[in-house]
C-alpha cells in the first residue's frame, strides 16, 4: 500500500525526472544533442508496478508520435524523444507520469506557456514517445497530427487523433479508434472494432471478432480477410470493398451513397442476399435475383436448414453494387 | 402549451433545434391540435419543395473571373503604404472616432511634451507633431493593437489551447453537412418518421451541448454523425416503418 501511495505521487518529467520514487527505475537522460532542427533530447524511464498489476495505460500527447508496443513483462518502458529549436524550448517540453493504484497509468505532454518564454512556433516543438508496456494492459491514447501505432497487446482500446495516422497491428480485445483525417489501418485485431473517421481512408485487413463497425464520412473503407459476426460499414463519399467470410447467422451491411459498393464473400451455409444501387450486380447469385418494385434485388445461396441464413444488405444511391461469392 | 405558445417554435421544431422537452410538448401539442399540424405540415411542405429546387450551376467562368478580380484587388492593396490601409480599414467609422482621435491626440500630444521637456530642453527638440499624430489612431484603434500582438497566439501553447475547439468544429461540419442531406431524404418519410427523427437529433444535440468542452463533445458529436449516417446513408428511418 505504501509503494502504491508514493507511485500515486509521482509526477515526473521522463527526461528531466527530478525525484524518481523508490519502485521507478530512472536510465538518466543521455545529454542533449543537436540535430539539424534544434536540439534533441532523449530520455529513458522504466515504470514497475506498485501493488496491481499495470491494467491500462492513458497516453495524451498533443505534440508528436507515440508508439505503443506489448510485450512479456509487467513493466513500462518509455522513450522519449523531445525536440526544440533551443535549450529554453527544450525546458517547456513536459511529459507527465501519474501512475495510479489502481493499475492505470496515465502519460500527458505539455509545453509550458507564459510570458517568461519567447514564442515558438508548434512545428518547432516535437515529443515522440515509444512505450513498452504489458501485453494485457489497455491502450488509451490520444494525439493530434503525429502518428498513433499501437502493437502486440491483448486487451485492446481506444484511439483518438485530429489528423495523425492510426495504425494497430496484432491486437486482441474491443478496438475502437477515431479520427478526423488521419489514416485509419487496422490489421490483425481479434475483437470487436469500432473505427470512425471523418475525412480518411479507412483499411482493414485480417480482423475477426464478434462485430466491426466501421464509418467514413468522405473517405474509402477497403476490408480484407475480414470475419465478423455482425458488420456494417458506411460511407457517405467514398468506395467501400470488402473480401471476407460470411457467418451463421450473421449479418453485413455495407452502405455507400455515393461510393460504388464490392463485396466478396466465402460463405458458410445459406446467404441470403439484398442489394441496391445505380447499379447492381451479385455475380452467381444473379441467377436466382428477383427485383422488387422498391429497386431491392434479392438473392438467396445455399438451402437454409435449421440455421438461419446470413444476411448480406448491400446499398448504394448513387454508385454501383457488386456481389461475388469466393469458392 | 397554447398554439400561441407552440406556433412561434414550430420552425425550431420542423429543424430539430429544440431540447428533446420542448420538442416533445410541441410534438404533443400538434398531436391533439389539427390547425397547428396543418400549419406545420405546410411549413415542413414548403421547406422540403424548397430543398427539392434544383441546384442552379454557376458558369465555370465565374469562378476564374473572381479569381482574377481578387488578385487585381490583392495587387493594389500591397502597393498601397501600411499606414493607408490602416485609416482605410477604419474609413467608414471616421467621423465618428475624427473628434475622439483629436482630442486623445491632443492629450497625448500634451503629456508627452510635459514628460519629456527638460528645463533645459530646446525647444528645437521638441518631437515633430507627426509622430504623435500616427501613434494615436493606433491607441484609439484597439484592433490594430491586438493585430501586433498577434504573435502570441502562434505559440505553441496557444496552439495547443485551440486545438480541441478546431476538432469539435469539424466533427459539428460534418455533421451538420450530413444534416443537409437529411433534409433531402425527409421529403420520402412519413410525418411519424419525420417526428422520431427530430426527436433523436433534439436529443443528440442536446447531448453534444451539455457534454463538457473536449473530447466528451467530440464524442457527442460522433455519435450524431453516426446516427444521422444512419438515416442518410442506410435509410434507417424510411426503413423503420414509423417508429424508432
Amino acid at each position: 500500500m505504501k509503494r502504491a501511495l508514493l507511485l500515486v505521487c509521482v509526477l515526473a518529467s521522463a527526461a528531466a525526472a527530478e525525484t524518481p520514487p523508490p519502485p521507478t527505475k530512472l536510465i538518466k537522460p543521455t545529454p542533449a544533442t543537436p540535430a539539424t532542427p534544434g536540439l534533441v533530447e532523449r530520455a529513458r524511464l522504466e515504470v514497475q508496478p506498485g501493488g496491481k498489476a499495470i491494467k491500462q495505460i492513458a497516453i495524451e500527447n498533443p505534440l508528436g508520435d507515440v508508439k505503443v508496443e506489448g510485450y512479456d513483462g509487467t513493466s513500462i518502458m518509455i522513450e522519449t524523444r523531445k525536440q526544440a529549436p533551443d535549450e529554453e524550448g527544450l525546458e517547456r517540453l513536459r511529459v507527465s507520469l501519474v501512475p495510479n493504484p489502481d493499475g492505470t497509468v496515465r502519460i500527458t505532454t505539455t509545453a509550458d506557456g507564459g510570458k517568461e518564454f519567447k514564442n515558438v512556433g508548434r512545428s518547432q516543438m516535437r515529443i515522440d514517445l515509444i512505450i513498452r508496456a504489458p501485453r494485457d494492459a489497455r491502450v488509451d491514447a490520444a494525439v493530434s497530427a503525429g502518428s498513433l501505432e499501437v502493437l502486440n497487446m491483448d486487451a485492446g482500446g481506444d484511439l483518438d487523433t485530429a489528423s495523425g495516422p492510426i495504425s494497430v497491428r496484432n491486437v486482441s480485445g474491443g478496438v475502437s479508434t477515431h479520427s478526423v483525417s488521419g489514416t485509419t489501418s487496422l490489421t490483425q485485431v481479434f475483437g470487436s472494432v469500432d473505427a470512425q473517421t471523418i475525412s480518411s481512408n479507412l483499411d482493414l485487413d485480417t480482423i475477426g471478432g464478434e462485430r466491426l463497425i466501421a464509418s467514413a464520412n468522405r473517405g474509402k473503407i477497403a476490408g480484407r480477410r475480414v470475419r465478423a459476426r455482425h458488420i456494417e460499414l458506411t460511407t457517405t463519399e467514398g468506395s467501400i470493398t470488402l473480401e471476407g467470410e460470411s457467418s451463421l447467422r450473421g449479418r453485413i451491411v455495407v452502405s455507400s451513397l455515393r461510393g460504388d459498393v464490392d463485396v466478396r464473400l466465402r460463405r458458410q451455409g445459406a446467404v441470403s442476399i439484398r442489394a441496391r444501387g445505380a447499379k447492381v450486380n451479385l455475380g452467381s447469385a444473379m441467377a436466382f435475383a428477383k427485383t422488387q418494385q422498391d429497386g431491392w434485388v434479392h438473392s438467396q445461396l445455399g438451402q437454409i436448414g435449421k440455421n438461419a441464413p446470413a444476411l448480406v444488405e448491400l446499398r448504394s444511391r448513387y454508385g454501383m453494387v457488386q456481389f461475388a461469392i469466393i469458392e | 402549451m397554447s398554439c400561441d405558445d407552440v406556433r412561434p417554435r414550430l420552425t425550431a421544431y420542423l429543424e430539430g433545434d429544440l431540447d428533446a422537452e420542448r420538442g416533445s410538448v410541441v410534438r404533443g401539442h400538434l398531436r391533439s391540435c389539427d390547425t397547428c399540424r396543418q400549419i406545420a405540415t405546410d411549413e415542413a411542405a414548403l421547406r422540403d419543395g424548397l430543398r427539392q429546387l434544383p441546384t442552379v450551376d454557376p458558369p465555370s467562368t465565374m469562378w476564374a473571373g473572381i479569381q482574377a478580380r481578387l488578385a487585381q484587388e490583392e495587387v493594389v492593396h500591397s502597393q498601397t503604404p501600411a499606414w493607408r490601409r490602416a485609416v482605410a480599414r477604419w474609413a467608414p467609422s471616421a467621423p465618428r472616432f475624427a473628434a475622439g482621435g483629436l482630442l486623445a491626440a491632443a492629450a497625448v500630444a500634451i503629456l508627452w511634451w510635459r514628460s519629456h521637456r527638460g528645463p533645459d530642453a530646446p525647444t528645437a527638440h521638441t518631437p515633430e507633431p507627426a509622430p504623435i499624430a500616427v501613434t494615436v489612431p493606433n491607441k484609439v484603434m484597439g484592433p490594430t493593437q491586438v493585430v501586433v500582438g498577434a504573435d502570441s497566439s502562434s505559440d505553441v501553447t496557444a496552439d495547443l489551447a485551440g486545438e480541441a475547439a478546431r476538432v469539435t468544429a469539424t466533427y459539428g461540419d460534418a455533421a451538420e453537412e450530413l444534416l443537409a442531406l437529411a433534409g433531402e431524404a425527409r421529403g420520402q418519410w412519413t410525418t411519424e418518421q419525420k417526428d422520431a427523427f427530430d426527436a433523436r437529433i433534439a436529443e443528440l444535440r442536446g447531448a453534444v451541448t451539455t457534454a463538457a468542452e473536449g473530447r466528451p463533445r467530440q464524442r457527442a458529436w460522433r455519435a450524431l454523425i453516426r446516427y444521422l449516417q444512419g438515416a442518410v446513408v442506410r435509410d434507417e428511418i424510411a426503413l423503420a416503418g414509423g417508429a424508432q
